[in-house]
């Protein structure tokens, strides 16, 4: 199905209603649905999450959509809810975490690749590179922590190897802003933006949540330290997006960006259950839609084309393993480093960067600490402790 | 909730061998094994342990008048507040038993009330009681045990509504029980195994709670701490045996619920 953003209506707000059974259904399996399903549903609700911020922003800064906003908020908050309670509870806070670095790997390099601007590119790859560190972090951590294999929640789509050390993520503050977009830019540019804006905010907001909740002070460490990279690759991200769009414009933006989203999932999916949400909810989306398009026209005085163009949305994001493309940004990449917006090499970081990690890394760094000697193993690390020991023997 | 059957499980090496040796390959080029080495965690952890505070305090006694009369003093020994936090551990795991049998109770009607209930055995040689009022009455047996500990917390002029330290971190092990029983998805089976380490871990909670009451010389609370502790062993031995009929070869009820 050929969707277009100016003409298709969608189902009318008026008619969403999710129901509390709706929205607290049947979860995911976590042992026998695909890891990609994992990956469109912490994408999906990363997403909504973000459509809700960028509504209460515009909330207070709109006198004259007040109750709009207040509408399509309700909705989004229920979207939200179906979707982040597809979790199961039989993963352990650190599994979850598992599949949100895998969905920020998978999701950023595929991004990476769909971007026609090639310095954002380049910002897709290099965070890329840290996003798929922490899962190499956290997948030691996972192992000599709960003796489980990350893995089991991976299933072989991703690499769990080390790239740029996570002990060098932190920068000055200064130095994680980038060039924005502007206003010419493709509508693919503007919504691969806010999609891995809004991803990383709910990782960051994750790992901020349940990072207080682990007993053992090294993993309640590394969750502090990654959480601050997070953090710094929301300003990372959300620095791309053009400053001078009006809260009205950003409204559209999100609202397209859900579309395309739900679209792409909808059209990837292999769980058909999960495919009739994704179904159901880009019925929503388009409705949401129709309501920020009316806003904007009524509010603004301007033509919606100017932000959507020809309304047809822009390739989707590939739901598959990025393994080669990763690799080759491991290998030709990992040395980078940032100098105010720029790429650089290492031997050209920014100063204060330098600084500033040589303070926060001056106790130790929890993220070398916890994986220092890791390596990968079906069945953990103990399988080939056991090896080794028998070797001995 | 439904059976457990062989079907499309996506985890471990074999169901993804091409990924799994690629993710071999990366390891060569990117992170070779070598020899296993956690001193770096250790230590940091280590630092953590000998800097902690505890997890909090034991109580004080609400009345210095309700100690003498019961004859705290005597009864405490030299670490008066070790009995009191043991108590305080076996009162808030009787009563979060309580509410995992409930949800166990639950789980079991609502099989029971289906066309292919569970057929167990009756644990008991003899009786007549079926499954339903078997788990009926522990769940019964299990909150008089803390109603009685309650009392016996009163009686040392202790609050039996304050949460402990052994409590605390008795709870805190309990978490998985509870996340468990009460997870739809899950068989009766896999319910019942959670509960047999809640069984086996409250048995020799009272041994020990016998233990200390014994050293103390109060033969009346040995004597209730006996009773509840026979109670219990009929626990772990009931909640064993169905747990072996539904997962044994044969079970006429392991496809329905194990």
């Amino acid at each position: 199905m050929t969707i277009n953003l100016l003409q298709d209506k969608g189902t009318p707000l008026g008619r969403q209603t999710v129901a509390w059974k709706d929205m607290v259904g049947k979860p995911i399996s976590k042992l026998d649905d695909d890891a990609f399903t994992r990956v469109r549903a912490i994408l999906m609700n990363g997403l909504e999450l973000d459509s809700l911020r960028t509504k209460q922003v515009a909330l207070r800064m709109n006198a004259d959509a007040r109750v709009q906003l207040a509408q399509l908020m309700r909705v989004e908050q229920h979207q939200a809810t179906t979707i982040n309670w597809l979790i199961g509870a039989d993963h352990s806070p650190l599994e979850t975490t598992i599949g949100y670095e895998q969905t920020a790997i998978e999701v950023t390099a595929s991004v990476a690749q769909l971007e026609p601007d090639p310095y954002l590119a380049q910002g897709y790859r290099y965070a890329l590179l840290e996003d798929f560190d922490h899962l190499y972090r956290y997948s030691a951590l996972l192992d000599r922590l709960e003796g489980k294999d990350a893995n089991n929640i991976t299933q072989g789509y991703t690499d769990i190897v080390p790239a740029r050390p996570t002990w060098e993520h932190h920068r000055a503050p200064e130095h994680d802003l980038l060039q924005p977009y502007g206003p010419d830019a493709a509508l693919s540019t503007q919504l691969h933006a806010l999609t891995l804006t809004g991803g990383e905010y709910q990782t960051h907001d994750y790992y901020m949540n349940i990072g207080p909740l682990f007993a053992d002070p090294l993993a309640r460490q590394l969750y502090a330290e990654i959480a601050s990279v997070e953090s710094q690759h929301i300003t990372h991200y959300g620095s791309m997006l053009n400053p001078h769009e009006t809260p009205l414009e950003k409204l559209l933006i999100s609202e397209a960006c859900e579309v395309w989203n739900y679209a792409g999932c909808a059209a990837q999916e292999t769980n058909p259950r999960i495919r009739a949400i994704w179904e159901r909810f880009l019925d929503y989306e388009l409705g949401h839609l129709q309501v920020a398009l009316q806003l904007f026209k009524d509010l603004e005085r301007r033509d919606p084309a100017e932000v959507l163009g020809d309304g047809l949305l822009p390739r989707f994001i590939e739901f598959q393993s990025q393994r080669g493309f990763v690799r080759h940004v491991v290998e030709k990449e990992t040395q980078l480093r940032k100098r105010d917006t720029e790429f650089v090499d290492e031997s050209e970081e920014g100063a204060s960067s330098l600084t500033y990690r040589t303070t926060v890394n001056a106790s130790g760094s929890p993220s070398r600490n916890a994986s220092a000697t890791w390596t990968w193993s079906p069945g953990t690390e103990l399988v080939r402790d056991a090896e080794a020991f028998k070797e001995a023997a | 909730m439904q059976p457990t059957t062989t079907g499309e499980n996506r985890t471990g090496a074999a169901t993804a061998e091409e990924g799994v040796r690629a993710m071999l390959d990366a390891n060569e080029r990117w992170a070779p094994p070598g020899p296993i080495d956690t001193t770096l965690a250790e230590a940091d952890r280590g630092v953590y342990i000998i800097e902690s505070d505890a997890l909090g305090s034991v109580p004080p006694p609400v009345t210095i008048q309700g100690m003498l009369k019961s004859g705290l003093n005597k009864l405490m020994g030299e670490r008066p507040e070790m009995l009191m936090d043991k108590i305080g551990e076996r009162i808030a795991f009787e009563r979060t038993g309580t509410r995992l049998y409930d949800a166990l109770i639950l789980k079991y009607e609502i099989l029971a009330e289906s066309d292919n209930a569970p057929a167990l055995p009756n644990p008991l040689d003899g009786a007549e009681e079926d499954v339903g009022a078997t788990l009926q009455r522990i769940r019964t047996e299990e909150q008089a045990h803390f109603l009685m500990l309650s009392e016996v917390m009163r009686s040392l002029g202790g609050d039996p509504t304050a949460q402990t330290p052994c409590a605390d971190a008795t709870a805190t092990a309990s978490m998985g029980i509870m996340q468990v029983v009460t997870d739809p998805r899950t068989t009766l089976a896999q319910s019942l195994n959670a509960m047999l380490i809640a069984e086996l871990a409250d048995n020799a909670g009272w041994e020990l709670l016998i233990a200390l009451a014994q050293e103390a010389g109060q033969t009346d609370m040995v004597e209730m701490f006996e009773n509840a502790m026979a109670e219990e062993q009929e626990h772990l031995a009931t909640i064993k045996g169905w747990l072996t009929a539904l997962v044994t070869a044969g079970s006429t009820a392991t496809t329905v619920a194990a």
